[in-house]
């Protein structure tokens, strides 16, 4: 996936930013007992290789309690490629997956209402070129969710040291 | 119609500085105190003891995301099971133990509970489905699909309590 090897300094950074994403390179550099500015450039370069990045994640209650939905799509097999860059691009959707098996693509978005869901997957989904069947289902009850791991598509957006 | 309701946290109420702290943090989250406080005019104090209440209401939290490459986890499957002769709960929380487990959420679906699960390689599949997950009671059926392509994977809302 990624030509970048990490080495056993990358994964302690990486094991105490996990613990504290706000953690100072200097308090990071004294506890692995090496410089301020190799902290500095480690974290730069893991973040250039789209290894980590550093976000603000908001409550599911302060959000409005949204719903998981996902979208089970069965598509034209000529078409799946294209139909999951068109669908990436619907703001209320947050994860698209190529998926061998069940379905051609499965989606992923959060939903406060039924009405909302509903009209995006069928001005938006059903009907583009290609979607023959979209499954929906719904979450009652997130019994476990990591929100450490991802897969980082998004633009490196690297801030300034 | 609200597929839920009467959950939103009203504790934390964001102002206007809370809310342009953590826009700042969401284009750079290892953004210092005292660089957000200089583009706020505030002190770095302040921004401080605004981020530790964020925090504490368990509003909002500077995340740091690691890609599943940088964990050596090159496959992700998506596992919908169904469940029979035992509470989908207690099914749901056997499963959210094992640790390749990224989420489980209980559905209003074709299937009792999604899966999202990460593994090393291929030759882990048969081993978490066939023997970690079909061990556990009560799972009947299970419909893995395996992710050939992750177009999209941007959650910014989680549950943080």
């Amino acid at each position: 996936m990624n030509g970048y090897q990490l080495d056993d300094l990358d994964r302690r950074i990486i094991e105490k930013l996990g613990h504290d994403a706000r953690v100072s390179n200097r308090q990071i550099a004294a506890e692995l007992k090496v410089t301020e500015g190799t902290i500095r450039s480690r974290i730069k370069r893991l973040q250039v290789e789209g290894l980590i990045q550093f976000t603000v994640v908001t409550d599911f209650r302060v959000a409005g309690s949204p719903n998981l939905v996902m979208l089970g799509i069965h598509a034209d097999p000529s078409r799946v490629a294209a139909l999951a860059r068109q669908i990436a691009e619907i703001p209320e959707i947050n994860c698209v997956i190529v998926l061998l098996g069940r379905y051609s693509l499965l989606a992923m978005g959060l939903f406060t209402s039924i009405e909302q869901l509903n009209a995006m997957i069928f001005t938006r989904i059903r009907a583009l070129e290609g979607v023959r069947d979209v499954e929906t289902s719904i979450s009652v009850h997130n019994v476990k969710y990591e929100v450490g791991l991802a897969r980082i598509t998004g633009p490196k957006s690297v801030g300034k040291d | 119609m609200q597929i839920r309701s009467g959950r939103t946290a009203a504790a934390a109420t964001l102002d206007a500085l809370d809310t342009g702290i953590i826009d700042m943090l969401r284009v750079n989250g290892r953004a210092t105190n005292q660089e957000i406080a200089e583009k706020l005019s505030v002190t770095a104090a302040t921004v401080s003891s605004r981020l530790r209440r964020l925090e504490e209401v368990g509003a909002s939290r500077v995340v740091a995301v690691t890609d599943f490459s940088a964990h050596g986890l090159n496959v992700l499957i998506a596992v919908g099971v169904k469940v029979s002769g035992r509470e989908v709960q207690d099914v749901a929380r056997d499963l959210a133990r094992l640790p390749e487990v990224l989420s489980a959420n209980i559905m209003n679906g074709a299937h009792d509970i999604e899966l999202l699960v990460a593994l090393h390689d291929f030759s882990e599949i048969n081993l978490f489905l066939l023997d970690h997950v079909a061990g556990i009671a009560g799972v009947d059926h299970l419909a893995p699909g395996i992710a050939a392509d992750i177009i999209k994977f941007e959650f910014n809302v989680a549950p943080l309590r």
